[in-house]
């Protein structure tokens, strides 16, 4: 069976949001259920797509050369399809969420009554498309594209309330933050073209024998000449290293990274169901998607891994201590989502290839289910967000409880939650390489082993605060009811979080020293993502005795006495302080009526309430360097380029008018002056050709 | 299929023949309510003659005819009539189609600008007449011939600039052209004089062969200065400095259609004329080489002239159509890029690309001025002013048109929406890789000014707000639909610029010695 249907996946949402722009507002539901019934489509087909790789095909086509098509062109832009193992569950995750956010999207907008309804429906159908679109791309360009299409979506729904002050200037500022990040990675894209160009037919592909990553392998190995490559003067290896920060600082701004995360946490401005989908479980994993996507190509490069891996440690901490302060619900889970993308950032750059994706699929379905959880107690709430106007919501909304109690467990990383398995895969890669391989990484994974309490301390402050203790306002009293649209999603997704991490147990692996117990595979990812198209697996990247990050990075594990203790170790130390953070968390704040202890940290807690001075020193970036630096420039175009512009311009009406005069109107003048040009251009000719 | 080797001259006739049936049916049913008729006729006959002339382009020129029997002229190549005095190659076709078009453009367009007219009978011969002489022109194969076509074509222009009688501006521009006309028939026959007195032959081919013996009895002086009086004849019929003189007055002063007339087809027939006769009857090579007459500096310089004049003129007018005038002159200045890179020292594969940019700037130019002139015969129609303030917030009153004219304009200014930016800068390109790239940079320069003056217009129809009176009263159905026509095809030269160029490269090649 082939991949006919592929472009479906991505296109069913676009037909959905053709359908909510045109008609959606004389349809029942202003076009959720078109939206409804393009996401199940796109579900069917991907859940299709990943049988067949299961089957162990793959699909890398090229559907339509865009330009530079025919004979005596270097490059071609092309559009294609890629679906392997990484593309094809990716695309399981993107389906699963828009969906379950179109259903929840039915109680969230249309029972609460929201206005503007088809142009919301729009703006999901149209991202979902993008989004799917990005997935499967086959190349770079390709990617950027959609990567910027995703952007704009964001832009149109964090800005769906626009009457209101706050959600265009968020909106504004989470696009034009994203935009900074993707000006590197255009200038990535556009060099990685010129680079590889002269040496290879599809030199943006991602996949196959000619992609810019396998050739950029071929050459560091040493296996191909470097001739044909465009280096600058640079060193092949050096070069590479440019490029992949290049195209970095579009992950960097899309994964909501240190130092452009500061837009995530504004983006909370727009709908819930749009922060789940979009701020938390898809198009911020857009950004390490593409790392895991192009991995060969960093793999090649150590000094990349090693700043991926630093800037992920830094970005999981640093953005954990500022939600244990927050008072609102979503900003609570707006810092833990760039906290948790941070995690995925280290296990990449640690080499961890499969744990950085299974940290990416786990955190989709519990980071969702946070997201639609507190858009469940929204609604209850009648759109308060302040947790501290909340408590005591546990009897009167028990789905909601125990679904977002099973989404907190997993993102405090407590066993058997699907955030352990994952979460302690993260930290074990970059513990055993750090210590096989450099101080580094161990510092990254400091940074990341200290970010785990902390995560589950203010994990378990939202609950505590949200549902335990006393109703402390009337609206908690007295909770709005949610329907079926709104259980069926968290409940859907509360199992995902409970049982996704069951795919890939490594520590039980470890233990039992066997990959399957039974029947059961244990680390059923780990196989999954091992094979897959030659050069762009699992096996090449990481796990080979002669793998690109062993052969080019230098990475080897080290251990604390064996695999197995140091397995356990890891395990046992990273849910140790899992359970520290949690129980402090719970113990602190479950009161009929708490106190903010956070207080006692003093004036470092207005540092952390106020992001660290984050937002400020952005601005004055902008106001303080950036504003003068363009006066600057604007005052060298006033004065000079336009000054010599309309000198010449002046000059030339001057001599304009001069011209004019020579018509005078009188004929005997023209004859004149016609027989004088005549006899000037025969004494010229005349003498130049030595007549006389 | 063979047809008889005389119909190859099929659409000169047909210009004829429509002129002649004009005269007809004016003479015999003298109502001039009849206009629609008079119009339609001259429409149809010119497109026929462009239908013809491209179907003889498209079948290669010379193939359907079977080579005349003492020519050795071979299957396919250039036709030549009356022992050589006519020629009918890819280039004279080329011009029939650019003169064709523009007399239906102007045929249709002068429907609805003659409403109020007597004696149109008149002017729609004298059009058809007109372009009889212009198309003679493009094939003209000796200098007698070459003097006669020109006459013709002038002497009916000269009363089409007086057309509107009652209109003073009309008479005295008619009486300067007339003037300068003269002067400069004068010194074409003079010049003609006096190469014949040196050669001894007419024909262009055999003025060519002859060319050593006048090397031979030092009479390269005499020679010289009948070359030089020659392309003065010739700078006169395309209004190229310092023979413009009469070009802006007679441009403003005549009915626009004429002027749109005058401006394109007249202009691209002088050109067709100048080409041939430069290349074919006096090779570069030779002239300069051997006989010290380099005639492609003169076109260097009046190149140079013409550009910087005609824009820097047409940059400081207050009156659109007179910046169309001089917009006109400059446009001169661009195409005679083609003759002056002909230099012997350029390197030869490149020449003949330049003179092909030449031509098909012509072609472009011929819909592009066209559009713009028969614009301004609209505005004329509606009795609005001349000046850029009188076309204030136009778009608000007749948007499609001004879409139309702004097209026209912005191609003329060479922005990628029409032809003009491939005709430029194929032009430009070919010019520098012939070594001329200081002919390419003035023409850049005067290009880029140029765009200030067409803006000028562009922004008085859709930025500036409308007079309070400004009113539109009557929707002329023929201007409406040559402006719109005119501006299409400026679009359509875009996509289908491959084959003009194409075209045009190839007659180019055809006439270039050694091709």
């Amino acid at each position: 069976m082939s991949f006919e249907y592929a472009p479906a996946i991505a296109l069913l949402p676009l037909v959905s949001f053709a359908i909510a722009l045109t008609v959606g507002s004389r349809m029942p539901k202003k076009g959720a259920f078109a939206g409804i019934a393009a996401t199940g489509g796109s579900l069917l087909l991907s859940l299709l797509a990943v049988r067949q790789v299961a089957g162990g095909e793959h699909h890398n086509e090229e559907l339509l050369v865009w330009a530079g098509a025919g004979a005596g062109t270097e490059l071609e832009l092309t559009f294609g399809i890629l679906i392997d193992p990484l593309s094809a569950l990716m695309l399981i995750i993107v389906s699963l969420v828009a969906f379950l956010v179109h259903v929840f999207s039915l109680g969230y907008m249309n029972d609460e009554g929201e206005v503007g309804l088809p142009r919301y429906y729009a703006g999901l159908g149209l991202f979902t498309f993008s989004m799917l679109a990005f997935v499967y791309a086959s190349n770079l360009l390709q990617a950027f594209m959609f990567f910027e299409l995703v952007g704009l979506c964001s832009w149109l729904l964090i800005g769906f309330w626009f009457r209101e002050a706050a959600p265009p200037s968020a909106a504004k500022k989470a696009f034009l933050v994203t935009r900074f990040g993707d000006f590197f990675f255009l200038v990535g894209v556009v060099g990685v073209a010129v680079t590889f160009a002269g040496a290879t037919e599809t030199p943006l592909a991602f996949a196959g024998a000619e992609s810019f990553p396998v050739v950029a392998e071929e050459v560091v190995e040493g296996s191909m000449g470097a001739g044909e490559l465009a280096t600058f003067g640079f060193a092949p290896q050096t070069w590479f290293t440019i490029l992949g920060l290049l195209v970095l600082g579009g992950v960097v701004g899309k994964s909501a990274q240190f130092p452009l995360h500061t837009w995530l946490p504004d983006a909370m401005e727009g709908p819930t169901p749009v922060s789940a989908l979009i701020h938390a479980a898809t198009m911020v994993a857009a950004g390490v998607f593409l790392v895991a996507r192009m991995y060969g190509f960093y793999a090649v490069s150590p000094q990349a891994l090693a700043i991926i891996a630093f800037v992920g440690g830094f970005t999981a901490l640093f953005a954990a201590t500022m939600g244990v302060v927050k008072d609102e619900i979503k900003q609570v889970l707006a810092y833990s989502t760039i906290s948790q993308y941070g995690y995925m950032m280290l296990a990449l750059g640690a080499g961890g290839y499969i744990a950085g994706v299974f940290h990416l699929m786990t955190h989709a379905f519990f980071k969702a289910l946070l997201f639609l959880g507190a858009g469940s107690v929204i609604i209850a709430m009648h759109h308060e967000e302040d947790m501290w106007k909340m408590g005591g919501l546990k009897q009167k909304m028990p789905v909601t409880y125990w679904t977002f109690l099973a989404g907190s467990l997993a993102l405090a990383g407590i066993f058997p939650f699907a955030g352990f398995w994952s979460k302690d895969e993260v930290l074990f890669e970059a513990l055993v390489h750090g210590l096989g391989a450099s101080p580094f990484l161990l510092a990254a994974y400091a940074m990341g082993l200290l970010a785990v309490p902390v995560t589950a301390f203010y994990t378990f402050r939202m609950v505590s605060l949200t549902f335990h203790g006393e109703a402390r306002t009337e609206a908690a009293e007295d909770p709005h009811g949610v329907r079926w649209n709104v259980k069926f999603p968290l409940v859907v997704l509360g199992v995902l979080a409970t049982v996704a991490g069951f795919l890939n147990m490594v520590p039980v692996v470890k233990l039992l020293g066997a990959s399957h117990l039974g029947p059961i595979p244990l680390e059923a990812l780990h196989d999954w993502l091992a094979h897959g198209i030659e050069g762009v697996n699992a096996e090449h990247y990481t796990l080979a005795d002669e793998s690109l990050t062993h052969e080019f990075a230098g990475y080897t594990a080290g251990y604390v006495g064996s695999e197995l203790v140091t397995t356990l170790l890891s395990a046992g130390l990273s849910l140790g302080l899992a359970v520290v953070g949690a129980i402090a968390g719970y113990r602190l704040y479950d009161a009929p009526d708490p106190t903010e202890h956070t207080d006692r940290l003093g004036s470092m807690k207005t540092v952390l309430y106020d992001n660290y001075y984050q937002d400020e020193y952005q601005v004055w970036l902008a106001e303080g360097v950036t504003a003068p630096l363009a006066q600057l420039a604007n005052r060298f175009d006033q004065g000079v380029v336009d000054g010599v512009v309309d000198g010449v311009s002046s000059v030339s009406l001057l001599s304009g008018s001069r011209v004019r005069r020579i018509q005078t109107g009188v004929v005997s003048n023209y004859a004149a002056l016609i027989t004088a040009g005549l006899i000037v251009l025969l004494i010229a000719v005349g003498v130049l050709g030595g007549w006389f | 299929m063979a047809l008889p080797r005389w119909t190859a001259l099929a659409p000169v006739l047909l210009f004829a023949l429509t002129g002649m049936l004009v005269l007809l049916v004016d003479t015999f049913f003298p109502d001039t309510r009849r206009r629609s008729v008079l119009s339609g006729l001259s429409t149809l006959g010119s497109l026929a003659a462009v239908a013809v002339s491209g179907w003889f382009i498209l079948s290669g020129p010379g193939t359907a005819f079977p080579p005349a029997p003492d020519s050795g002229a071979t299957e396919g190549g250039p036709i030549l009539l009356f022992q050589g005095q006519l020629t009918v190659d890819a280039m004279a076709l080329l011009f029939f189609v650019v003169v064709g078009s523009v007399a239906a453009l102007v045929s249709i367009a002068s429907y609805d600008y003659l409403e109020e007219h007597s004696y149109q009978g008149a002017y729609y011969s004298l059009v058809m007449l007109a372009a009889t002489g212009m198309a003679l022109m493009a094939t003209a194969n000796s200098l007698a011939v070459a003097f006669i076509a020109l006459e013709l074509s002038s002497l009916p222009s000269y009363a089409l600039v007086a057309y509107l009688k009652q209109n003073r501006g009309s008479v005295e521009a008619g009486l300067k052209y007339f003037l300068v006309g003269a002067l400069s028939s004068a010194v074409l026959v003079y010049g003609i004089s006096l190469v014949y007195g040196t050669t001894g032959a007419l024909g262009f081919d055999a003025v060519a062969a002859a060319l050593s013996g006048v090397d031979d009895a030092g009479l390269n002086g005499a020679l010289g200065v009948g070359v030089l009086m020659v392309l003065g004849g010739f700078a006169f019929k395309t209004a190229s400095v310092p023979f413009h003189f009469w070009a802006p007055e007679a441009y403003e002063g005549s009915p626009a259609p004429i002027s749109a007339f005058l401006s394109s087809a007249s202009k691209a027939a002088g050109f067709a004329l100048a080409i041939r006769v430069f290349v074919t009857a006096f090779p570069p090579e030779v002239m300069l080489e051997t006989l010290g007459i380099d005639w492609v500096f003169a076109f260097q310089v009046l190149a140079i002239v013409t550009m910087t004049v005609g824009n820097f003129a047409a940059a400081t007018q207050e009156e659109v159509k007179r910046m169309l005038a001089y917009s006109s002159v400059g446009h001169a200045g661009y195409v005679l890029i083609g003759l002056a890179a002909l230099a012997p020292t350029a390197s030869g594969a490149n020449t003949d690309v330049v003179l092909g940019a030449s031509m098909m700037h012509l072609v472009v130019y011929g819909f592009m001025n066209t559009g713009a002139f028969l614009f301004v015969a609209m505005v004329e129609y509606w009795g609005l002013g001349r000046t850029f303030e009188d076309y204030n917030g136009l778009a608000t009153r007749a948007p499609v048109a001004c879409l139309a004219m702004t097209v026209c304009l912005f191609s003329l200014a060479g922005l990628p929406i029409g032809g003009g930016f491939m005709s430029k800068f194929v032009l430009f390109f070919g010019a520098v890789n012939a070594g001329f790239w200081w002919l390419a940079a003035v023409g850049a320069i005067n290009s880029a000014l140029s765009l200030y003056y067409y803006a000028r217009v562009v922004k008085a129809m859709w930025i500036e707000d409308p007079a309070d009176d400004l009113e539109i009263t009557r929707q002329p159905l023929g201007l409406y639909a040559a402006v719109v026509a005119a501006a299409l095809l400026t679009v359509l030269a875009l996509p289908a610029f491959g084959f003009v160029s194409e075209v045009a490269v190839d007659a180019a090649a055809s006439l270039l010695p050694g091709a």
